[in-house]
Order: C-alpha cells, then sequence, then structure tokens
C-alpha cells in the first residue's frame, strides 16, 4: 500500500575544501603570521654583531654584559670566545641596528670596572650589575669595520671628553705619575694618561689630556710640574710646607701655569715637560726665553748690609731679576761727598715683564726707563721677616724729582733709589743681634783664659818655688844695707869728723870760743846720748837674731809661704822707706858737712865765720841725733823684721841656703852692729874725743 | 550485525547514533535523529561534528606553537639587588634541583613540562585514532580524554605561581618578581590546548568501532 520510496543514495555534493575547512584554523594561521612577522621584526631589527677582543675576561659574561655608549645600553655581548691562538679574549657583541653605523673605524671599546683611587671611586655601579663595556666613537659615519681591539684602560680622549691631546715628558731625572689629574688652581682641567718610559730609559712620556674649554690656558710657554707629593723647606722665605690637594698628595699629579703672556696657541701633539716644582718650572721659562738679561745698577744712600748676591729683584711682587753683584762705592764727584754707598749690580729678565711685543733688553729698558720717569724708584726691603736678608723693590712714588735714565754702549743704566722700607722687627732685632755682637766676649774669654793660667801657674807653685830666693834676695838686700859702706864708714868718717874737729877745737882754743863750743859739745854729748840709747837696743837684737839663726837652722823651710812673702814685701817696704835708705846718707852727709864747714874753718882761716861754723856744727850734730834718734826706730824695724823672720822661719825644718843667708845676714848684721857697738863704746868711754876728734 | 563481532568489553555498548537518537551536547535531552535544534535548550544538535578534528588540530597547532616560546623565554624574572635573574621553566626547575628543592622542582617539571607535552601527545593521539585504528580500546581511550580534559586546568598552576609571585614581590629596588615573556606564551599555550581538548567530539571515539569492525573482523 504505502510505498516508501526507495532510499536514494544521496550522494552530498562535493563540497570545497574550503567549505569542509573550519574557520579554526584562522587561529593558527593568524599565530604563524604573527610570530613570522615578529621573527622577522626582530631579525631585521637586529644589529650586526662586533668583535672585540680584549686581553682578558675581566667578567664579560654572555647576555649579560652590556654594551654601553654613554651609560646607555646599546648592545649586549652574546658570546665569549677566545681568539685564534689563545692570546686574548673576544667579545662577540650585539649592537642596536640604529647605533651601528656609527661604530666605525674610529670606534674604542674598554671594560669599566670598579676603581677605587685617591681621586674617588669610578664605576661603583659594576660592583653589583658586573662589568660593562663602554664604548667610544664619534658622531659621524665613517667607514665600518667589526673587528675591534680592547683598550686596557679608559682611554683619555673620548667623546664628551675632548680636549687639547698633549704630551708630557719628564725632566731628566723627574718622575711623572700616570693617571694622575692636572689641576690647574685646584681643579681638575685634564688628566695624564698611561705613562711609560722612553726607549732610552732616560725619561718618562705620557699622553694628556686637557679638556676644552681648558686648553685655552695653554700656550707654548705654558710650564708643567709635577704636584704630588709636598715639600717642606725653610729658607729665606721662612719654614714653608707645601701640597695642592689630598689627592696629589697621595696619587701625584700635575699643575700647570703660563708664567709670561706672550705665547702661541698649540695644537694637539704638542711635547711639554714636567718640572720638578714650580720653581724650576719658572726658571726654565727664563731659561727658554733666551732672552740677554738687562743690566742695571742701583745705588743706595746707605751701605745696609743683608743685600746678598741673588737676592731677587720684584715688581710689584713679582720677581723680574736677581742682583748679581753688590758693591760699595765711593764717588765724590757722582754723589758730592766721601760716604760709602751701597752699589748694587741687577740683572732684569725682560721676559718677566710682560712685554708683549719682542722680548730684548732694550725693549725692556725703554719700558723701565719709561716707568722711572713716571717714578719708578728702586728700594730695600726685607725679604722675609724672620730669615732676614734684603731684597730691591721697584716702587711707584709719588713726588719725587724727575729722573731720566741715560743709557748708551758701555753704561749701565741706573734706577734712582727711594727710602729703604725695612720692617722694624728685623731692625730691632739687628739691633739686638749687634748688641749681642758688641759685647766684649772674646776679651771675657781671654781674661777668664788668664785668669785660669795664673791659677794654673800659682797652684803649680812657680812662685812658691821662687819665694826662697825672694827671702834671700830680702836678706841679700839687708845684708847690703848693713853692710854699706855708708854704714860701715860711719865711724871712720866720725873719726875723720872728730879729728878735724879736734884741729879746729884746737884753733877754736886759741881764739877761745868756749861758750859755742859747749853748746856745740853738749849737742854733742845729746848726740852722743842718742847713740847711747839706740845702742842700748843692740845687744837684744843681737841675740834675738842669734834664737832666729837658731831657729832658722833647726826648722824646715818649705812652710808659710805666705808669710814669708808678707814679711818680704813688708822688709822691701821697710827697707825701701826713704828714712832707712836715707839714714847712713844723712850720718854721712852730716858728717861731710862737717867735714866741709871744719876744712873751710881751716883752711880759710876766717874767724869771722866761727859763728856760722859753730851753728853749722851744731846743726850737724842736732842731725847727727836726729839721725843717731832715728837709729833706734830703724833697729827696731830690723828688729820686727827679725821677729818676724823669726817667727816665720819657726815654721822651717830646712833650707840650708836660707840659713846660710840668713846667717851671713845675721852675721853681717852682728857686724854692723858689733860698730856700732864699739862706736858707742868709743863715745861712751871718751865723749871728749867726738870734740877732739880722737 | 550489529553487536555480534564485537570484541571484548564493549559488546555490548550501542551507539546513540545506531538506535536513531541524538543527544544534544549542552542539556543532554536526547531528540530523534534529525533533529536540528533542541527543543529543551535551542542550541544546535548534531550527531556528530563534522569540523570537530579540524578545530582540534587547528588549536592543538596554536597550543603547541605557543609552547615554544614559552620554553625559550625567561618564565620569571627575579630582580634582586645585585642581580637580575631570568629562568626559563626548565632552567627554573634544574636551578631548584641544584638548591635541593627537588620536590619542587618535580612539581613544577610535571606541571609545566611532562602535563603539556603530554596532553599534546594525548590528544594528538586521540584525534589519530579517531581516523585510524589503533590497539588501545575505545574505552581506555575514552579514560584518556576525560583525563587530559580534566587535568588540562591544572597546567595553568604555573601561572598561577607567577601570578602570586609577581604580586607579593614587589619590593621596589630591593627585589622584584615579574612575569616573563613565557609565561604568556605559556598561559596561551595551556589555554588552546584545553580549548583543543573540549574541541574534541569524543562521540567520534566509538564511531571507530563500527568503521575498525567494517575493515577488520578481529583485533
Amino acid at each position: 500500500m504505502s510505498e516508501t520510496p526507495t532510499p536514494v543514495s544521496i550522494e552530498p555534493a562535493r563540497k570545497s575544501f574550503f567549505a569542509n575547512a573550519s574557520f579554526v584554523w584562522i587561529i593558527p594561521i593568524l599565530a604563524l603570521a604573527i610570530a613570522l612577522g615578529v621573527a622577522w621584526q626582530s631579525y631585521t631589527d637586529r644589529g650586526p654583531l662586533i668583535e672585540i677582543e680584549f686581553e682578558n675576561g675581566a667578567g664579560i659574561a654572555k647576555r649579560e654584559t652590556e654594551l654601553r655608549f654613554r651609560d646607555v645600553a646599546v648592545g649586549v655581548v652574546e658570546d665569549v670566545k677566545f681568539a685564534s691562538n689563545l692570546s686574548g679574549v673576544v667579545a662577540l657583541v650585539r649592537i642596536d641596528k640604529d647605533i651601528a653605523p656609527f661604530v666605525d673605524v674610529g670606534a674604542s671599546f674598554w671594560v669599566v670596572q670598579p676603581e677605587l683611587s685617591a681621586q674617588g671611586v669610578s664605576g661603583l655601579d659594576t660592583v653589583l650589575t658586573g662589568v660593562y663595556i663602554e664604548g667610544t666613537w664619534d658622531g659621524d659615519i665613517g667607514p665600518a669595520q667589526s673587528k675591534f681591539k680592547g683598550l686596557k684602560d679608559t682611554p683619555l680622549y673620548r667623546y664628551g671628553k675632548e680636549g687639547l691631546e698633549i704630551t708630557l715628558r719628564t725632566t731628566a731625572g723627574g718622575n711623572l705619575t700616570d693617571n694622575s689629574p692636572i689641576t690647574f688652581r685646584g681643579i681638575e682641567v685634564g688628566r695624564v694618561g698611561k705613562a711609560h718610559i722612553s726607549q732610552q730609559g732616560s725619561f718618562a712620556v705620557a699622553e694628556a689630556i686637557i679638556y676644552h674649554p681648558h686648553s685655552r690656558l695653554i700656550s707654548d710657554r705654558t710650564r708643567f710640574w709635577d704636584t704630588s707629593g709636598f715639600t717642606f723647606s725653610v729658607g729665606p722665605g721662612g719654614a714653608e710646607i707645601d701640597f695642592s690637594s689630598f689627592a696629589t698628595l697621595v696619587s701625584g699629579g700635575l699643575t700647570f701655569e703660563t708664567f709670561v703672556s706672550s705665547g702661541g696657541r698649540v695644537s694637539d701633539g704638542k711635547s711639554f715637560e714636567v718640572f720638578a716644582d714650580e720653581e724650576s718650572a719658572r726658571d726654565s721659562v727664563f731659561n727658554a726665553s733666551e732672552a740677554e738679561p738687562l743690566q742695571m745698577r742701583v745705588v743706595f744712600d746707605e751701605s745696609i748690609s743683608g743685600l746678598a748676591v741673588d737676592a731677587p729683584v720684584e715688581l710689584s711682587g713679582f720677581p723680574i731679576g736677581r742682583v748679581t753683584g753688590v758693591s760699595g762705592v765711593i764717588d765724590a764727584d757722582a754723589f758730592g761727598d766721601e760716604r760709602v754707598r751701597l752699589n748694587a749690580l741687577i740683572d732684569i729678565q725682560p721676559a718677566r715683564l710682560g712685554l708683549t711685543d719682542e722680548v730684548t733688553p732694550e725693549a725692556a729698558l725703554q719700558f723701565l726707563s719709561r716707568r722711572i720717569e713716571e717714578g719708578l724708584r728702586a728700594r730695600l726691603a726685607s725679604a722675609s721677616l724672620l730669615a732676614g736678608g734684603l731684597k730691591i723693590e721697584l716702587v711707584d712714588t709719588e713726588n719725587v724729582s724727575s729722573y731720566v735714565v741715560q743709557s748708551g754702549e758701555g753704561i749701565i743704566p741706573i734706577i734712582p733709589s727711594t727710602s729703604n722700607d725695612i720692617s722694624d722687627v728685623t731692625a730691632t732685632v739687628a739691633g739686638v743681634v749687634s748688641r749681642i755682637n758688641n759685647l766684649p766676649i772674646e776679651e771675657l774669654l781671654n781674661s777668664a783664659i788668664q785668669f785660669l793660667n795664673s791659677a794654673d801657674a800659682l797652684i803649680s807653685n812657680e812662685d812658691l818655688r821662687e819665694t826662697p830666693k825672694v827671702v834671700r834676695a830680702l836678706l841679700g838686700d839687708v845684708r847690703d844695707i848693713v853692710g854699706s859702706d855708708d854704714v860701715q864708714n860711719i865711724p871712720a868718717k866720725l873719726n875723720g869728723a872728730l879729728g878735724r874737729f879736734e884741729t879746729l877745737l884746737a884753733q877754736l882754743e886759741e881764739e877761745k870760743f868756749t861758750t859755742q863750743l859747749v853748746a856745740a859739745v853738749n849737742a854733742a854729748a845729746a848726740a852722743a846720748n842718742g847713740v847711747n840709747a839706740s845702742v842700748e837696743g843692740v845687744p837684744a837684737l843681737v841675740t834675738q837674731l842669734q834664737a832666729v839663726a837658731a831657729k832658722a837652722e833647726s826648722l824646715p823651710l818649705d812652710a808659710l809661704t805666705e808669710q814669708l812673702t808678707s814679711l818680704t814685701t813688708s822688709a822691701d817696704a821697710i827697707l825701701g822707706t826713704d828714712a832707712a835708705k836715707k839714714l847712713p846718707e844723712d850720718l854721712g852727709s852730716a858728717l861731710n858737712e862737717i867735714n866741709a864747714t871744719l876744712r873751710e874753718l881751716r883752711e880759710g882761716g876766717a874767724v869771722t865765720n866761727i859763728n856760722a861754723t859753730l851753728d853749722s856744727t851744731r846743726k850737724a850734730a842736732d842731725a847727727v841725733a836726729i839721725s843717731t834718734q832715728d837709729l833706734p826706730a830703724l833697729v827696731e824695724r830690723v828688729q820686727q823684721v827679725l821677729n818676724q823672720a823669726n817667727q816665720t822661719i819657726a815654721g822651717y825644718n830646712k833650707g840650708e841656703v836660707l840659713s846660710r843667708d840668713a846667717q851671713s845676714a845675721l852675721r853681717d848684721i852682728s857686724k854692723a852692729a858689733e860698730a856700732m857697738t864699739s862706736l858707742a863704746r868709743m863715745l861712751e868711754r871718751n865723749p871728749g874725743s867726738l870734740l877732739r876728734g880722737r | 550485525m550489529v553487536g555480534m563481532e564485537v570484541a571484548g568489553q564493549n559488546s555490548n555498548i550501542v551507539s546513540a547514533r545506531d538506535l536513531g537518537v541524538v543527544a544534544c551536547t549542552r542539556c543532554t535531552q536526547v531528540w530523534p535523529a534529525g533533529t536540528q535544534t533542541c527543543g529543551r535548550c535551542g542550541s544546535t544538535i548534531v550527531a556528530r561534528d563534522r569540523l570537530s578534528l579540524q578545530r582540534v588540530w587547528a588549536l592543538w597547532l596554536v597550543g603547541l606553537m605557543c609552547y615554544v616560546p614559552a620554553n625559550m623565554y625567561p618564565m620569571l624574572q627575579t630582580r634582586t639587588l645585585l642581580s637580575v635573574q631570568e629562568d626559563t621553566i626548565v632552567g627554573g626547575a634544574v636551578e631548584l634541583i641544584h638548591h635541593g628543592a627537588v620536590g619542587i622542582a618535580l612539581i613544577i617539571l610535571i606541571a609545566s613540562v611532562v602535563i603539556p607535552i603530554g596532553k599534546f601527545m594525548a590528544i594528538a593521539f586521540l584525534a589519530i585514532s579517531v581516523k585510524r585504528p589503533s590497539s588501545v580500546s575505545n574505552h581506555h581511550r575514552q579514560v584518556l580524554y576525560e583525563v587530559v580534559e580534566y587535568i588540562g586546568r591544572w597546567s595553568m598552576i604555573d601561572i598561577f605561581v607567577v601570578a602570586i609571585m609577581s604580586s607579593l614581590v614587589q619590593l621596589n629596588t630591593l627585589a622584584a618578581v615579574n612575569p616573563g615573556r613565557a609565561s604568556l606564551f605559556f598561559a596561551l599555550s595551556v589555554i588552546f590546548t584545553m580549548l583543543s581538548a573540549q574541541a574534541f567530539d569524543s562521540r567520534m571515539i566509538w564511531d571507530v568501532r563500527a568503521r575498525q569492525e567494517g575493515t577488520t573482523t578481529d583485533e
């Protein structure tokens, strides 16, 4: 009935691939496209690979170590490998594409590592992040290069630190610290690079850079010197300790100065010498200037010591020369009197005057002449308060008489002088010093030496040994006195006088001038009494002498020399007294007078003169009396002397010489005493003999 | 013919298509075969998704493509005061082993390497086995599919760790953890493999049997 249609095999129409495909396929296709796109982009963005060869790895790590330019990462190390012959390490650095063209032949690379130096710490960040490679190149695109040689050290000249590149060379014996700063007025304006020793080994050479714009400070007259370390000096300028900065103290450093204004600009590659210190650097300028010094003279009115050869000559405090000679000059014609003036010869370096045009002595003279006409004068000034010394200052003065410098062939031009400016302190100190100088130290010393010599001589007993001689001489003197003819002749003369007196009396008897005779006789008797009285002490004296002699014989001789000395002097004094010396003379002269009177009387026979004669006789007798009155004093003194001698000799045990002398002296004294005694006895027995002359 | 020569335990399994019905894949309401739209939930009903395999392969491919950079690029960027460390997934695991954390390393390796790769292989195997006969029984393959679908989401544990670390460890200069580029690719890879697994119409596993039986009488 119902018919189901026979199933028809339905063959679906063949659908196309895309009809069957799911839209989901878009996703992988898209992903692939994106991936490919990214890959392509990253490939095209990828910069070139460069090779940098270093001496060692120095912490370079692949895929970590960056290449930086001005502290911005512009690449990264992709690989680190050894150079072909293991001579180094090659870092393969992928650099950014946009920077790649600039990395040309002029590029240089170095590894930045942390560095701790006296100037400070550098590369501190690399402590944390590891080292990085720093590169420098200029802003111009040059010939491309892909293999570079890395630098061992940070180069001096790099982008952003441009400057004047110079070469520094040490002077003979000088030294140079590499990697040290070049400072100017304390500011770092440049840097010394790596130094190396020249082939001959005689000096060190280093590259250096003076950064712009400080490079304009450099001219071909610029001098560099070493400021490293410190110097301590004591000189005319006082004690000086000098170092420029702590950094240079530790690590060394250079500084420079352009001492003279004239000088041309320098270009890269100019070579400079490095001097040991500022002074030699300064000197070298003038040595190098090769200008003849200008010789001039200064005559100072007063001659003041302290100006020495080589003392500086300063103009406005700036040394422009030095003193080459100092002399005194006397020129009455030129100066009007004959005072000694100080004549200083000075050499002035024309280069130091800062002349801009030509540096010649003539120009310097012109310049100075002009200044002198305007009032420039020379004066002496203290070079240093402490150490003294003078220098010559050229100062501008006002209200001075105009002066025209005379110059010409063979004439040394003179710079007129003005009043000196020597500080009071110096003068005071100089005064004190001169006073100390004037102290008679030499004399004092001489006196002291003499004193000591005397003491030495005294102690060495020279005089003490002489003392016996002196005593002997003293006793000799005593003996001389006692044994002198005058004393010995006293009796004879008395005899003579009495004889003549007798003849006179005989004449007088005839003429019977008795009254006057009585007076005369009385006087004579008085005189005889005096003699008698004086002679009374003689025996005691003799006994004393004997005692002294005895003691002297028994006692030693070598002690109490001072007493002997004083004894000697006192004995000398006694014997030296006029009284003692005159005593015999008085006696003699009195008798002589009597003699002469009597002779006159006898010969002249002038009776009229008898009165006068008798007066004279009486006077003579008086004189005899006076003399005999003096005799006891003499005896007494002799006695004192002998007492003293006795006391002195009491300490003596030996001394035959002295005792012998003493004995002889005593013998003489005894003789004298005996003579006195006999005289006295004769007079005693026969006082009339004095009158009669028998 | 039907059910008579079924090998093994699956002999009594009858597919819905064989019974002339079709089930809604969303609300599981069974409709007679040929029903175009589910009368309950309104979703399109197809007995077999004919484009399923294409989707599987397309998404699988994208997942695989994402997996390559996920392993090449660093997963985690650890920035400390002194250094920046970037670790790939495997590199990080190896480092953990060096530090002695073998357990954590194993977890990471299993979650980030073994499971994703196993997933790729499983999905590929399932997709191939639908077209070509396999020695693995349908039942095992169904289990495999369910395991893959279940376990796929756990691969995101790696991304989860990275996300948590990145948000927690942010101490400015002292230390910071940032997700690496690989994390994005890894997440994409996981997502695409999950989509790929979901795109697979597991009903096709059972279709193979009929064809199998049609071509080969016995195993």
